[in-house]
């Protein structure tokens, strides 16, 4: 019995107006992912890669098709609902971190569930679990700019787990690490995907993309194989 | 959250600590310059009250022309034609009414004793105007019929020009000058407290006499009863008549006149309000300045927020709060400083400033307006802002 995707896109166009010339980013894109799915999008600058990102992550609204997550179509969600479902369903790791640089290791952590309807009194709690899952436990109370790339980035990784999504959406989240800073980042996604999270990767990089078990290469907005 | 999100604010606001203290300098400086100003408006309301009071509230005053205290208060002296004819007329029609009816003049002199010189208010009444007044002796003695009679050349001391002019010593006895005329002092006035102790009492006679005064500054009487005021000053009105038209003279009571000062006082206090309402406008506005630099600046913290869950209402919240913690900062430093140079007044200027409850609550309730008012523009660019646009801002 085939298992339910947790989000399916169907047949997702997007076009925009850029100085009343109609660009299409994205070309009638398909596309199935399954839970403990570990899958990598890779593309070159310009290729419509951003705009699916976007349209997974449901920061952005497709102008045609279906964007159905958990078997309900998510694309005509007004921002408020919208912006309710992502924080319970997609952690996002991106390329730059984005901590907050005055708050902790704990707080970044738990800001999520600020916005979430967990009880207040297991916040900490939740936080302090996702901090031993990326070996960070020690570092609690350092303020994001007192860690290393490294560092910064696996706290992104327990923010992003927080609130135990359906999906962990990662935009080249190896890009501002050394290569070596940037394999460790690596395996922890693989120890998370092994631990079943679903996680997408999204990339430029070929060999990167290689890691994951299946890749689907975007190029003028269409998946190329 | 609303606990996580003041949180937020308040770290915010202590990671630039210089900005937040120059943006909320507005609020403070209107704030505090509000809550001082009342405290002295108070100060001197409770000032000019205990000053009336310590007169005697029934005193009522016959003033020359048609009194009007906002208007200029020389053209109530041009068409003066209070005499003793006046006096007469009071005492006989409305003696049942008044008592201690006795003429005033007002004249401004220099006192001179040896080398020293002291400018001040000669206040020229009969025997009577002592108990008028409720003046009572330190030594010596008051003015009497005779002194009044035969134009003596006396005068009694308010307690101040002792230690202007006599260094404390008691001065009974010695002769001092009024102008180029030489008078004996024959008493001193106990301390009374305020501008009254400054003054020197000679008999009316004498001031018209010497000083070539035709008329009277004003006729000071006492009511009999101080329930029945308003008939007594009916029926000085009756006896007045008689001589003068309506336009030439005016009765008022103590009342009256601490009517008339509240309520230059309080157009003064309002225009000071109107001041303060601009500055806090002002600052207000340089609130907003800050709080538009600010969302810029946070602009990749904003789509993060958005990102991970905040909605645009959480967005704007967060904002609005922090605009509104700075401004109920820089209220409450500025009522702090109110309240504080109110009791520096207070103790070392001998002058009773005091800041009441409303003033305080008004102020904290103004600047938390003031924080909501100016910081909604801003929090709902930021609720605004794009989620994708915001996080690739650099």
């Amino acid at each position: 019995m085939a298992v339910e995707p947790i989000l399916s896109l169907k047949n997702i166009n997007k076009s925009y107006q850029i100085g009343g010339q109609k660009i299409e980013a994205l070309k009638n894109v398909s596309i199935d992912i399954h839970p403990g799915d570990f899958i990598s999008i890779v593309g070159k600058s310009g290729s419509g890669k951003s705009t699916l990102m976007h349209i997974i992550g449901l920061l952005d609204t497709p102008t045609s098709g279906q964007v159905i997550l958990n078997g309900k179509d998510v694309s005509k969600y007004p921002e408020e609902h919208l912006a309710k479902v992502r924080n319970s369903e997609i952690g996002f790791v991106f390329q730059a971190f984005n901590l907050l640089s005055r708050a902790t290791t704990l707080e970044n952590v738990m800001l999520p569930l600020q916005y979430s309807n967990t009880p207040k009194k297991n916040w900490e709690r939740k936080a302090m679990e996702m901090l031993k899952l990326v070996d960070l436990q020690e570092r609690v109370n350092n303020k994001s700019n007192e860690l290393s790339g490294g560092q910064r980035q696996r706290v992104a990784i327990a923010r992003a787990l927080v609130n135990d999504p359906s999906i962990i959406l990662a935009d080249e989240p190896t890009g501002n690490l050394d290569s070596k800073t940037g394999s460790e980042i690596i395996k922890k996604f693989i120890e998370l995907n092994k631990l079943g999270k679903t996680i997408i990767l999204v990339t430029h990089d070929n060999d990167l993309a290689k890691i994951a078990d299946k890749v689907f290469v975007i190029k003028d907005g269409e998946f190329v194989k | 959250m609303i606990y996580e999100l003041y949180l937020s604010a308040i770290r915010s606001l202590l990671s630039n600590k210089t900005r937040t203290f120059l943006t909320m300098l507005g609020i403070i400086i209107g704030v505090f310059a509000v809550i001082t100003l009342i405290g002295v408006g108070e100060g001197i309301q409770n000032y000019v009250t205990k000053q009336f009071s310590s007169l005697g509230s029934n005193l009522l005053f016959v003033s020359p022309g048609k009194r009007n205290l906002r208007g200029d208060p020389g053209a109530n002296f041009s068409s003066n034609k209070l005499d003793d004819k006046h006096v007469k007329l009071i005492e006989t029609y409305s003696s049942d009414f008044v008592t201690g009816i006795t003429p005033y003049i007002e004249i401004g002199k220099t006192l001179s004793y040896k080398n020293k010189n002291y400018y001040t208010v000669v206040n020229a009444f009969d025997e009577d105007g002592f108990s008028t007044y409720n003046l009572t002796l330190d030594s010596g003695r008051f003015f009497t019929r005779a002194d009044i009679t035969s134009n003596s050349r006396v005068v009694v001391l308010g307690s101040n020009i002792l230690n202007e002019l006599f260094s404390n010593q008691d001065p009974v006895g010695k002769n001092i000058k009024i102008g180029d005329k030489t008078f004996l002092i024959i008493g001193v006035a106990a301390e009374k407290g305020g501008s009254i102790d400054n003054r020197a009492y000679i008999p009316y006679t004498t001031a018209k006499s010497i000083f070539n005064i035709k008329n009277y500054s004003s006729i000071v009487m006492k009511a009999l009863d101080s329930e029945n005021v308003d008939s007594a000053m009916k029926r000085i009105e009756i006896a007045l008549y008689r001589d003068l038209d309506k336009d030439e003279f005016t009765v008022l009571s103590q009342k009256d006149l601490l009517n008339s000062f509240s309520s230059i006082l309080s157009t003064v206090t309002l225009g000071i309000g109107a001041i303060a309402a601009i500055s806090l406008l002002v600052g207000g506005i340089g609130i907003m300045n800050i709080m538009l630099v600010t969302v810029t600046e946070r602009t990749r913290e904003i789509g993060l927020r958005k990102a991970v869950g905040a909605t645009p209402n959480n967005i704007a919240i967060q904002f609005l709060i922090e605009a509104t913690a700075l401004s109920v900062l820089g209220g409450s430093i500025g009522i702090g400083l109110g309240i504080l140079v109110a009791f520096l007044i207070r103790t070392y200027a001998n002058f009773d400033a005091t800041v009441p409850l409303w003033s305080v609550l008004l102020a904290f309730l103004f600047s938390a307006c003031v924080g909501i008012l100016f910081g909604t523009y801003p929090a709902l660019k930021a609720a605004k802002k794009d989620p994708i646009e915001a996080l690739r801002y650099e």
